[in-house]
């Protein structure tokens, strides 16, 4: 009787254990890529910061900051609008070529209305890592899934 | 004295301004890669919208730079998987493209049209160098050139290994769609 109910029980927590199991790795499955609209910034910086940073050591700047939330706050010297509706806003000092090129979410693209050329503005994204300066066009940061954040 | 001045001036910003006009960019670029298999249970595919483009119309010269980490899918975990497993983006960021049009002299890039072309040229990628054949179509229109082209890449060629578990559900070689919208580099 007691044997029994062992052999219940354990069967019982292998029945529980393994329906987490399959809802853990349902969820897991399906799970989407979600905005970064919540998720506090790793890093906060400014625009020729990160610029120089990956400039002087693109390897050890990647580590850093590659995959990493990033807040920039600068000067709107662009804003790019594709074929498709994407947009990308160039955030950075007009005198420079170079710049952070922040690619948005397009679930946020609405928000872009708001910015104005030349005006101070804080974006946060992902890090893809650093375009080099080798075709004359500038060096270039890229954030990904960008959303237009307050400070 | 003055005039001869003012001609060699005129010949000189006439020879500059030729020469900017050669040379087309993006820095939008989208790249579609797809290793999608009739068994996979969803779509294998991610777009990377921040690629880079430079084309030399003189020569037919064009060059390619994408960043692995800009790829987008749908789900996380397939995000992840192809960062952190088959690409390895944190020890190889970069997937270069440097070719040329190989009938570049067929397209003329002052009058609209659709012009079918050819790219050969080399593609590095996970640390691997291939020698890369696609055929494509640059469309002129109002001074911006689109170009577009799809090519099969195999990925065992780029040493990108498929775990044995998933083998049937990623195609081994996968279908590389390029996108490009180039603007005169001024």
């Amino acid at each position: 009787m007691k044997k029994k109910k062992i052999i219940l029980n354990v069967l019982l927590v292998v029945l529980v254990l393994g329906i987490g199991a399959a809802i853990y790795g349902y969820r897991e499955f399906n799970r989407k890529s979600e905005s970064i609209t919540n998720k506090t910034a790793d890093f906060k910086v400014k625009p020729l910061d990160i610029i120089s940073a990956f400039t002087a050591d693109e390897k050890a700047a990647t580590l850093k900051y590659g995959g990493k939330i990033i807040q920039v706050a600068g000067l709107v010297k662009k804003v790019e609008k594709d074929e498709l509706g994407n947009y990308t806003v160039v955030i950075g000092d007009n005198s420079s070529l170079s710049s952070v090129r922040c690619s948005i979410d397009s679930l946020f693209s609405k928000d872009v209305s708001a910015l104005q050329l030349n005006a101070p503005a804080f974006l946060k994204g992902i890090c893809t890592g650093f375009n080099a300066d080798e075709m004359g066009l500038g060096s270039d940061v890229i954030l990904n899934k960008c959303v237009i954040v307050k400070d | 004295m003055k005039k001869i001045i003012f001609f060699i001036s005129v010949i000189l910003f006439a020879g500059a301004a030729v020469s900017a006009q050669d040379k087309y960019f993006t820095k939008a670029g989208k790249i579609h890669f797809d290793a999608t298999t009739p068994s996979s249970p969803e779509n294998v595919d991610g777009v990377n919208k921040s690629s880079i483009c430079v084309m030399d119309a003189k020569t037919g010269n064009i060059q390619f730079s994408v960043l692995m980490k800009g790829f987008e899918f749908e789900r996380a975990l397939m995000q992840e998987h192809f960062n952190e497993n088959y690409v390895e983006s944190n020890k190889y960021p970069k997937t270069e493209f440097k070719g040329v049009i190989t009938n570049n002299a067929s397209v003329n890039y002052t009058k609209n049209g659709v012009y079918p072309v050819k790219v050969k040229g080399k593609l590095t990628m996970h640390g691997e160098t291939k020698d890369i054949e696609a055929d494509g179509k640059l469309t002129v229109k109002d001074g911006k050139i689109s170009a577009t082209a799809d090519f099969p890449v195999t990925l065992a060629d780029f040493k990108v290994a498929i775990p044995q578990l998933v083998a049937d559900k990623v195609a081994k070689t996968a279908k590389i769609t390029v996108d490009c919208v180039l603007e005169p580099l001024k």
